[in-house]
């Protein structure tokens, strides 16, 4: 691996010291073009090619530096005019856009992509290395490079490494936002991963080192800012003469459609008027784009649609100005162009573009068919209706309003409304089973590595209120617990610990008639929820099997759950935790105040003496006593079949998984709700009004859910 | 041993801290919120450090005073940690009343701060 040191450098330059540098593939390579050495072999490239330009570029490993080498010399040959240093230099790749002639651009440029690919990945950066190029030796920077002899005054070059993977105008404008000095950012580009543009004095200079290292990204990465001097960038050189912008402007007047707002620009470079005067447009060149944008901003501001059509486009950073210089354009048109990617189109993310063209680039054939094509595309521009000429359905677009912690995944959801119900949906389940089922059922409801904790309050005024004193032991409160290992245990982890502990905790009776649920936020991973409410413990039938006895105390408590998604569209439990607390006065006198049916006296209102027919036989089958069969018959309007079916759904509860989204909610009294109910496993559904006896294991599965506590 | 697990020290000193800053001086509280936090409040949602720093600071009472009764935290599938807090508060002269809040801790440049709050009176609503 090729060592470089600072001696070809100039002085005072401290080293990018990449700790990695021996053990990963990359190299640091100083800019190794010359004018005054075009035949460079390049065998030893770094001592050679020495000029004392300070442009960094890097080869990412030795494949690639063999390859430059021979490329080095055949590019060596080409025609390297002096300003063709600029950007991304090393003596082995040219950015084909400082090459003389059009086409070879696109040779040139297959070369060059080729060989990006096969480069290796930056490094996850975590060193913390800023370097500050304090200078070159300034006579021999800028003169020698500047055609026009033009030397505007001290730029410098600002590189962010990794930039690539940053949307552009979120990232000036936070590098813009936290640099003291305002600036105006030149010729910003991507080139590999970085993110490069020019500023011009030396206060911004500083300013902008300052910041390195002081923002970070979305994800909390801090961002490195590298600042050195350079040459004029290119697009400050090679201005065009205001003859020749005057010239240009016609030009552009006649080929725009005042009528439409559409300028045509199709095949610029062959335009009989440029050309007669000697005027060169070539689009892929930063200074002709530039110029071109530029008068689009003065002289056609209100521009709708932009034909850029065969213009041999191969990159679009310099359109990539157009957002800023002509933002309401909503028509583009860069078909039969050069573009071969749509990293390409990135740049002009700002757009908010209504109908695109792109057919005839290369990028179009990457794809594996048409529907994934469009969707790249509708990545980009996510507003947009036509491609190629075809309309295009419009995407999904996210509610705005839905809290979200990270952006939420396009496809996990179709709004929050889809979402709410997947969580009501799974309360009235999980609830059903923790209520009135065989808690163990609730396996299916936990992830297998899922956490669960209770907590009571500790109140000082009040030590020890008798109704919550069954759940002390099972509290851990941080303030009353300091037993560690006590705390430890009562943390529940793992599915299997979780149900067999709530299999342990009284029996309870939740009020769903005041659950309030309130979802918290969702990201692509996970989802958070917490319920509130009160419950009531025991069962509450429990108020017939003891008389005179006042009803099962009342609870309030909190919820949160932690979900994520399953295969199956619903979710499991990550997290639960629990708080049960006293309820106050309010709440319970409103609490369960849906009246009970009058069943709970004990006398039996009047039925006809076809009902009462029909619960004696319930309950002979059914083994419930004759209220219960009473109850379970006017809940289901009299109909026989379908009381008969939800009473053995109640039982099958424990046993089976119904944690699916499709599953039939028990608590809304809608007929076709209890007749979708045939779905369930299990055995078939015998009640008639005249059949055999029941087996007996309906009768002893009646037991739990008519008695209170069992613990 | 001890040892109190580390989502329960973090968790702990939080709580603590936040409702110090919370009864001392709710200005301050924006230090633990970042820009991609969303409180929760009462049901309404506020995304932002900027909004919700300007929700607590406008709630009317000029006083307040938090007594923890209980708090548990857990952590969470992706290294976060969930804390719960039950407990009573009261503003200026008005009555005692009970709240509970939710917060979901994260660890960002190694510091904790909180991503979520959600912080309901313990009053009973009808949906």
């Amino acid at each position: 691996m090729p060592t470089f040191h600072s001696t070809a450098l100039g002085k005072s330059m401290e080293y990018w010291s990449c700790n990695h540098s021996k053990s990963t593939s990359k190299v640091i390579l100083q800019n190794t073009k010359s004018e005054r050495e075009p035949q460079q072999k390049c065998d030893q490239p770094l001592e050679k090619c020495g000029t004392n330009r300070n442009e960094v570029s890097e080869i990412s490993d030795d494949n690639s530096a063999v390859q430059g080498k021979k490329k080095g010399g055949k590019i060596s040959q080409g025609n390297l005019g002096r300003k063709n240093l600029h950007y991304e230099h090393t003596g082995y790749k040219l950015l084909p856009s400082k090459l003389q002639e059009g086409d070879r651009n696109v040779a040139i440029s297959t070369q060059t992509t080729r060989r990006n690919k096969k480069r290796g990945k930056w490094h996850n950066e975590e060193q913390i290395h800023i370097t500050v190029w304090k200078d070159t030796k300034p006579e021999e920077r800028e003169t020698g490079e500047d055609t026009q002899g033009k030397t505007m005054g001290n730029w410098f070059k600002v590189t962010i490494p990794h930039g690539r993977k940053y949307d552009k105008a979120w990232l000036m404008n936070t590098v813009q936002s936290h640099c003291i000095v305002p600036f105006t950012p030149v010729d910003f580009h991507y080139i590999r991963n970085q993110a490069r543009f020019f500023v011009q004095d030396v206060k911004t200079a500083s300013a902008l080192k300052d910041i390195s290292y002081k923002i970070c990204d979305e994800e909390n990465r801090k961002i490195s800012v590298f600042v050195n001097t350079s040459a004029v960038p290119y697009s400050m050189q090679n201005k065009f003469t205001p003859e020749q912008m005057e010239q240009l402007k016609l030009t552009m007047s006649k080929r725009y459609d005042v009528s439409q707002q559409v300028l045509n620009l199709q095949k610029l470079r062959f335009d009989s008027d440029l050309v007669g005067h000697d005027i060169h447009m070539i689009l892929n060149r930063r200074n002709c784009m530039f110029a071109t944008l530029q008068i689009i901003e003065s002289n056609f501001p209100e521009l709708l649609s932009l034909n850029m059509q065969n213009n041999k486009l191969y990159q679009l950073d310099g359109l990539s100005d157009i957002i800023e210089k002509a933002p309401k354009v909503k028509i583009l048109n860069l078909s039969k162009n050069e573009l071969r990617t749509t990293k390409e189109l990135d740049k002009l993310k700002g757009l908010k573009l209504e109908e695109l063209w792109l057919e005839g680039n290369p990028l179009c054939s990457t794809f594996p068919d048409q529907s994934a094509y469009v969707s790249a595309i509708q990545d980009c521009f996510p507003n947009l209706l036509r491609l190629d000429g075809q309309e295009i359905s419009t995407p999904v677009v996210i509610d705005p309003d839905a809290p979200k912690l990270i952006k939420p995944c396009k496809e996990s959801y179709k709004g929050s409304e889809t979402l709410k119900n997947l969580v009501l949906q799974f309360l009235q389940e999980y609830y059903l089973i923790y209520d009135y089922g065989d808690r163990q059922g609730l396996l299916s409801a936990y992830h297998d590595e899922a956490c669960f904790s209770l907590t009571i309050p500790f109140n000082p005024k009040d030590p020890a209120p008798n109704s919550l004193c069954k759940y002390f032991k099972y509290s851990r409160n941080m303030k009353k617990l300091k037993d560690s290992n006590m705390r430890r245990q009562l943390l529940k982890h793992t599915k299997h610990d979780i149900v067999d502990y709530l299999s342990v905790l009284p029996k309870t009776e939740h009020d769903f008639s005041c659950l309030m649920v309130d979802m918290w936020f969702q990201t692509e991973t996970m989802l958070c929820f917490s319920v509130n409410g009160v419950f009531k413990e025991g069962v509450l039938f429990a108020v017939l099997e003891a008389e005179g006895k006042s009803q099962g105390c009342v609870h309030a408590f909190t919820r949160t759950f932690i979900a994520i998604p399953t295969n199956n569209s619903s979710i499991c439990i990550m997290n639960d935790e629990l708080i049960v607390r006293n309820a106050s006065r309010d709440e319970i006198q409103s609490s369960f105040s849906i009246p009970m049916p009058a069943l709970f006296s004990t006398s039996m209102p009047t039925l006809s003496q076809e009902q009462q027919e029909m619960v004696k036989v319930f309950s002979t089958q059914s083994g419930m006593k004759l209220e219960w069969s009473q109850k379970c018959l006017e809940d289901n309007e009299w109909n026989y079949t379908r009381a008969g079916q939800v009473f053995i759904m109640l039982q099958f509860f424990g046993r089976h998984n119904i944690f699916s989204a499709d599953t039939t909610s028990l608590f809304e009294r809608g007929a076709e709700d209890r007749t979708r109910a045939a779905h369930m496993p299990g055995e078939p559904l015998p009640l008639e009004p005249h059949p055999q006896p029941q087996q007996s294991n309906l009768l002893m599965n009646t037991k739990y859910y008519f008695k209170s506590q069992r613990n | 041993m001890g040892d109190k697990p580390i989502w329960e020290q973090i968790g702990s000193s939080f709580i603590q801290h936040y409702y110090q800053l919370f009864d001392n001086d709710r200005t301050q509280l924006g230090a633990i919120y970042i820009d991609a936090s969303c409180l929760t409040w009462e049901g309404q949602q506020f995304q932002g450090k900027a909004a919700i720093v300007e929700k607590l600071t406008s709630l009317p009472f000029q006083k307040i005073q938090h007594s923890i009764t209980a708090q548990d935290h857990q952590p969470t599938p992706d290294s976060c940690i969930i804390s719960m807090v039950v407990g009573q508060l009261k503003a200026d002269e008005d009555p005692i009343m009970g709240f509970h809040q939710m917060f979901l801790l994260k660890n960002i440049n190694d510091a904790w701060v909180c991503t979520n709050d959600m912080f309901r009176l313990a009053l009973h609503n009808f949906g």
